[in-house]
């Protein structure tokens, strides 16, 4: 069981590892949300999971823990998306699709 | 020049410090009143959190203290935003998953928040950090609702009310006790909710005055 926890918790820092990397290296902030969300969360939860694999008696905890950082991490990410969008933070020259007029009504 | 003059100020301050700290010896701990307060804190409060035994008993005038700062720091801020129009129509309205997502977190971060609040003798945390984490559920709440307003008159109420019975607990410490915040309630058996004597009461009443405080000052903040 511990061993399974330590390989979970080691998934979930490569992955802390590649988001906070990509904060560094993409272009613009849409990007840079991405990178410091979708790893973020990925990676939070796994740690998080493996903490509790290794030790039994808090697994429930731990699992309720990733659930609400499943919850509040991707809100506050669509948060801060849509501000800077809303207050025209401009898009990478490089960015090839933006669909968000589509959704204006 | 003026990298120099930096730059010796630099080494002053250096050989102020070095002189000062290497006067004390290493390693050696003097301090008789923190020994004290480890060796006899369980025993003469009840609250198995030494810190939360400190800051609310043996130290209970300076939190009442530190209260007060809070106070006039949202009071000050308050006469600095008087003059200030309200702009609330420029505000998009946020969008589904904001909505929704507040709606859903803010009954579990308030739940958060009184939790650690009243949890403050047996573990980390306590009442000014409940306190802001009830205001961050009203900052959530605001941000998915900009346009519902939480009354002003409310957050006054209730934050007058934590600090005026904080003092009334004191004041009866005093009466009964001999000196202010005295803990006049029975202690209890350590690690159970109910022990510790008036300091899961004071820290109940410290979360509330916090949290109202703090909500008040981001609601003002944000108008």
């Amino acid at each position: 069981m511990e061993s399974i926890g330590m390989a979970v918790t080691g998934f979930g820092t490569i992955f802390l590892f590649l988001g906070g990397l990509g904060i560094l290296r993409l272009p613009d902030v849409y990007n840079r949300l991405q990178a410091g969300t979708k790893c973020t969360t990925l990676g939070a939860i796994c740690t998080i999971i493996g903490v509790g694999l290794m030790e039994p008696q808090w697994f429930w905890k731990t699992l309720l823990i990733a659930l609400f950082i499943l919850l509040t991490n991707p809100i506050s990410n669509h948060a801060i998306g849509r501000a800077s969008k809303n207050s025209g933070v401009p898009l990478c020259d490089k960015s090839v699709i933006d669909k968000t007029e589509d959704f204006k009504k | 020049m003026k990298k120099i003059i930096s730059f010796v100020l630099l080494v002053i301050i250096f050989i102020g410090i070095y002189f000062a700290v290497s006067q004390i010896p290493y390693g050696k701990d003097k301090m008789s009143v923190s020994k004290h307060y480890l060796n006899n804190g369980v025993k003469e409060n009840g609250a198995s959190n030494i810190v939360t035994s400190v800051v609310l008993n043996y130290r209970g005038f300076d939190t009442l203290g530190e209260l007060t700062i809070l106070f006039i720091g949202a009071i000050g801020l308050g006469v600095v935003l008087f003059g200030f129009e309200t702009k609330g129509k420029d505000i998009k309205s946020p969008s589904l998953i904001l909505n929704a997502g507040s709606t859903f977190l803010f009954p579990f971060i308030l739940l958060f928040g009184i939790y650690i609040f009243i949890h403050g003798h047996l573990s980390p945390g306590g009442g000014f950090q409940g306190g802001a984490v009830i205001a961050s559920g009203f900052l959530i709440s605001y941000l998915g609702y900009p346009k519902k307003r939480i009354s002003e008159k409310g957050i006054h109420i209730v934050e007058s009310l934590g600090g005026t019975l904080f003092i009334l607990i004191g004041l009866l410490g005093l009466l009964l006790g001999g000196y202010f915040l005295s803990n006049i309630l029975p202690k209890g058996t350590v690690n159970t909710l109910v022990s510790g004597g008036i300091i899961p009461l004071l820290y109940v009443l410290i979360g509330i005055k916090v949290g109202a405080e703090l909500a008040g000052i981001i609601y003002k903040l944000m108008e």
